[in-house]
């Protein structure tokens, strides 16, 4: 049954392109792709490990700068770029997690927020390296040709596939993980540190690691990011709005479920990009409004009350 | 008019530090006021309120809407929104907070987070995203005692934020309510063992927080661009003063606040001019890392 | 199998630790006794890691085990349970256990197995569903105790396992804890429940404001004057609460 559900949704995604084509509505399908691994990376560590990151821009933008700097600079494609961006937020989130997770609860996440402070106003300052608050600009991308046609770049569909293929990824990672002893460590983690330590559990190590992970889906989304708007400058990427998008969308979504983080985009993303097209701004007054009522009716989140109405009909006790 | 031969670098250094010291100084008691009203609704209910730097940024807006409506001089729109800002916080708290606060620390971080995306996006529709200032005919040149520059609208704001924060001090210790806050804000059990009824107290004590950030906002507005998102940056740094001080401590996040203060004036000057916010982040991680307790604190008032 | 040396811990200026020394056979049950405050569960803490000592050595079979981490010291084989129950509140009984079989067996089929062994042998098989946040406090001390088990400590430190249970439970527990000794198991356990220490120890050490009184069997002990003294002079202490 599930495996059916599972194959109409991919056949879904994999048609809708074709199905729907009024750019705003495939935009909005990228936006909704696009947060959906980045809200997949907070899930990580916010959800299964419990540790609240109001940081999560420091990836986003570190993989984005990366994919950036690598093609402009040194010609590597961005599809590789973005796997490279990944891989350097991932290593940059070990010596973040070494010094921020000696933190508990609320004053963690004031710390991750600090930390991603400074790594704006670093990128703002090292014009060599980033160009400063001028930011990075990709004008054209290279030339891909697939089963004999060259890739229309001024299209949407071409990004529309690479996120969606990014997205699926995302959640795959996320549903092994949920599986795996490291994921079952981490929830443990995040129920009592002290317990946890108390049954094996390197509880630090396996913080650390789960930061690692998030960082790089957060690098790989930020990487996305800098190829599909072809333009970034720190105070776009390295933001609080974003770090703060980044939590709001698993939570109210869902956390600690695999689909929360898709859920919660469709529902934040459609609504905020609608938003905005019409009033310009102050689209995230839903994104305020929705977590206050997640937070206050329903903490489990949209995709978490879902699941346990359905399984109250059908007899199934979830713990 | 002194020759130019006597101007030596010893004085122009000299100067310069008082300047920056002053400067520092100023800026500083209104970073003290915002936090001292972050740090008490802390100290009693445990609540990380992310939304204390949009009440500030509404203070500000207040003070710019009733001096352009009503020709109001901003300093003495104080006498309006302060108790605006009372009440108001008594609400949000009282319809809002009330039910959230025992689910959690983060639950209501997560809230109050919320919260302040929703206030600051309103405020962005309602108001537009354009810059505001308030242009006062008194406040155009700036007094120069001594030869340092200080800018009209701060020195008043300096003068009437020590009062405010003084007289919320008077009021911690020598009133029934007050002392009963301090009491709730160190050990709530016996606390509420000793009658005082903590729910009550929770409500004055977000009221006078937000009674607080409104003043300080209105303080501001005189001397700072207006925009609906400063909110963001403020809470950011509030935090650093609040850490800084210890956590529920009043005499700490006044310190917290002219060191901050301080560190960002004496920062600008002299390490460079875009790294001065990072100064604050950076002795934020550090004291967060060695000194959990605050520079000052046991982390209590 | 356990030796401490010396072991010594201060709080500022209060000794809760006083320069305490012994050993426990292995495959004994070793109480830990004392008055209210005489320092039990700081010692637990000191020897599962969770605190640093001042001073002083703890030896497992040889091996020091102070500057571990906590979690280090479990794997040495060190499992204890906590005074006021620490579940994994959000999760079911199972998972808690599971969680802890994990250390040993990687793989979840095997994890869940070695959690289904040891359930059934505290008592816990029909509630293996619930949330652990539901089960009494006498289910969850079982859980407490399996979730130790299941990590397959050579030494188990058990902190007030029958606080709080009725006669006929306590004598439950007393049979589960030779159970677990039967097996192989090392225990020290701390516990003011005298009747029940007394019955099931092997032998007892009496500690009082942090240093040794007094270590010998169970006869031994209840007749020491200086045991007595120290559970009679602190009872004839003017107490402000009771």
């Amino acid at each position: 049954m599930k495996l059916i559900l599972v194959a109409v949704a991919l056949a879904a995604l994999v048609a809708a392109p074709w199905i729907v084509t009024d750019p705003f509505y495939v935009h909005l399908m990228i936006m909704v792709l696009m947060w959906t691994v980045l809200g997949a990376s907070w899930n990580v560590v916010g959800g299964f490990a419990g540790q609240v990151s109001f940081g999560h821009s420091a990836f986003l933008g570190t993989g984005a700068y990366t994919t950036m700097i690598l093609y402009l600079n040194m010609g590597i494609a961005p599809w590789y770029g973005i796997v490279l961006g990944g891989l350097v937020a991932a290593v940059i989130a070990l010596p973040i997690g070494l010094i921020c997770f000696r933190l508990r609860g609320p004053y963690f996440a004031l710390s991750t927020l600090a930390v991603a402070e400074i790594i704006r106003l670093v990128a703002l300052n090292w014009e060599s390296l980033t160009n400063g608050p001028v930011g990075l600009l990709i004008t054209t991308l290279p030339p891909v040709t697939l089963a004999g046609t060259a890739l229309d770049w001024e299209s949407k569909t071409p990004f529309y596939y690479i996120i969606a293929v990014l997205a699926v990824g995302a959640l795959v990672a996320t549903s092994l993980l949920a599986r795996s002893r490291l994921g079952a460590y981490l929830l443990a983690v995040r129920d009592d540190i002290d317990s946890a330590e108390a049954i094996g559990i390197n509880t630090v190590q396996v913080r650390v690691l789960a930061l690692a992970l998030s960082a790089f889906l957060a690098g790989v989304g930020g990487g996305f990011y800098a190829m599909y708007l072809r333009y970034i400058d720190p105070d776009a990427v390295f933001s609080i709005p974003l770090s703060v998008e980044m939590v709001f969308i698993p939570v109210v979504g869902g956390l600690t479920t695999v689909m929360g983080p898709f859920i919660g985009a469709v529902f934040l993303v459609s609504l905020g990009e609608t938003f905005r097209t019409h009033f310009l701004t102050g689209h995230l007054i839903f994104y305020g409004l929705f977590m206050m009522v997640a937070i206050r009716y329903m903490p489990e989140g949209i995709w978490g009350r879902l699941r346990l109405m359905v399984a109250n009909r059908w007899g199934v006790r979830n713990a | 008019m002194a020759p130019t031969s006597s101007f030596t670098p010893e004085i122009y250094y000299m100067e310069t530090l008082v300047q920056s010291i002053v400067s520092g100084v100023l800026t500083g008691s209104l970073y003290a006021m915002i936090g001292v009203g972050l740090t008490i609704v802390f100290g009693v209910m445990r609540i990380i309120n992310m939304a204390h730097g949009d009440m500030v940024m509404l203070g500000m807006y207040g003070a710019f809407w009733s001096h352009v409506a009503w020709k109001m001089d901003p300093f003495l729109s104080i006498i309006l929104w302060v108790p605006a800002g009372f009440v108001g916080g008594v609400v949000v708290f009282r319809f809002l907070l009330r039910k959230i606060v025992p689910g959690g620390e983060l639950n209501t971080l997560l809230y109050t987070a919320g919260l302040s995306l929703f206030v600051a996006n309103l405020a962005l529709l309602v108001w537009t995203g354009d810059y505001r200032t308030i242009k006062l005919p008194y406040a155009i040149m700036p007094l120069r005692p001594l030869g340092i520059s200080v800018p009209i609208p701060l020195a008043i704001a300096f003068a009437m934020a020590i009062l405010l924060t003084a007289g919320l001090f008077w009021f911690l210790v020598h009133t029934d309510t007050g002392r009963a806050i301090r009491a709730t804000s160190q050990e709530p059990e016996a606390a509420a063992l000793m009658g005082i009824s903590v729910g009550r107290i929770s409500m004055i004590t977000f009221g006078l927080g937000t009674a607080l950030a409104c003043g300080a906002g209105v303080l501001l507005a005189p001397s700072l661009y207006l925009y609906p998102t400063v909110g963001e940056i403020l809470v950011a740094k509030c935090f650093v003063i609040v850490v800084l001080g210890g956590l529920g401590s009043v005499p700490g996040a006044i310190a917290g606040g002219l060191l901050l203060g301080l560190a960002e004036s004496l920062g600008a000057v002299y390490v460079s001019v875009p790294y001065k916010d990072a100064i604050g982040f950076v002795l934020f991680l550090l004291v967060l890392l060695f000194r959990p307790a605050g520079l000052f604190g046991e982390g209590k008032s | 199998m356990l030796e401490l040396k010396g072991l010594t811990k201060s709080f500022g200026g209060l000794r809760a630790v006083t320069d305490l020394s012994f050993t426990v056979e292995k495959g004994a049950i070793v109480g830990l006794i004392g008055p209210n405050g005489s320092g039990k569960t700081t010692v637990f803490n000191l020897v599962a890691g969770f605190l640093p000592p001042s001073a002083g050595q703890v030896l497992l079979e040889g091996k020091n085990l102070v500057g571990l981490k906590p979690y280090a010291i479990t794997r040495k084989g060190v499992a204890r349970t906590f005074q006021t129950v620490k579940p994994f509140r959000q999760l079911s009984v199972m998972e808690n256990v599971t969680l802890a079989a994990f250390l040993r067996f990687p793989m979840r089929r095997h994890a869940e197995a070695e959690a289904s062994r040891i359930l059934e042998k505290v008592g816990l098989k029909g509630k293996i569903k619930l949330p652990a946040n539901d089960l009494t406090l006498v289910d969850q001390k079982r859980l407490e105790i399996a979730r130790a088990l299941a990590t397959g400590p050579k030494l188990l430190l058990l902190d007030e396992p029958m606080g709080g249970l009725n006669a006929t439970e306590v004598d439950l527990a007393a049979h589960l804890i030779n159970d677990i000794c039967a097996d192989g198991v090392t225990i020290i356990w701390v516990e003011h429940v005298l009747r029940a220490i007394m019955n099931t120890s092997h032998r007892v050490i009496v500690i009082n404001y942090g240093a040794k009184v007094a270590d010998g069997t169970p006869r031994e002990v209840v007749e020491n004057p200086d045991v007595i003294a120290a559970y009679l002079g602190k009872r004839a202490k003017p107490h402000a609460a009771d």
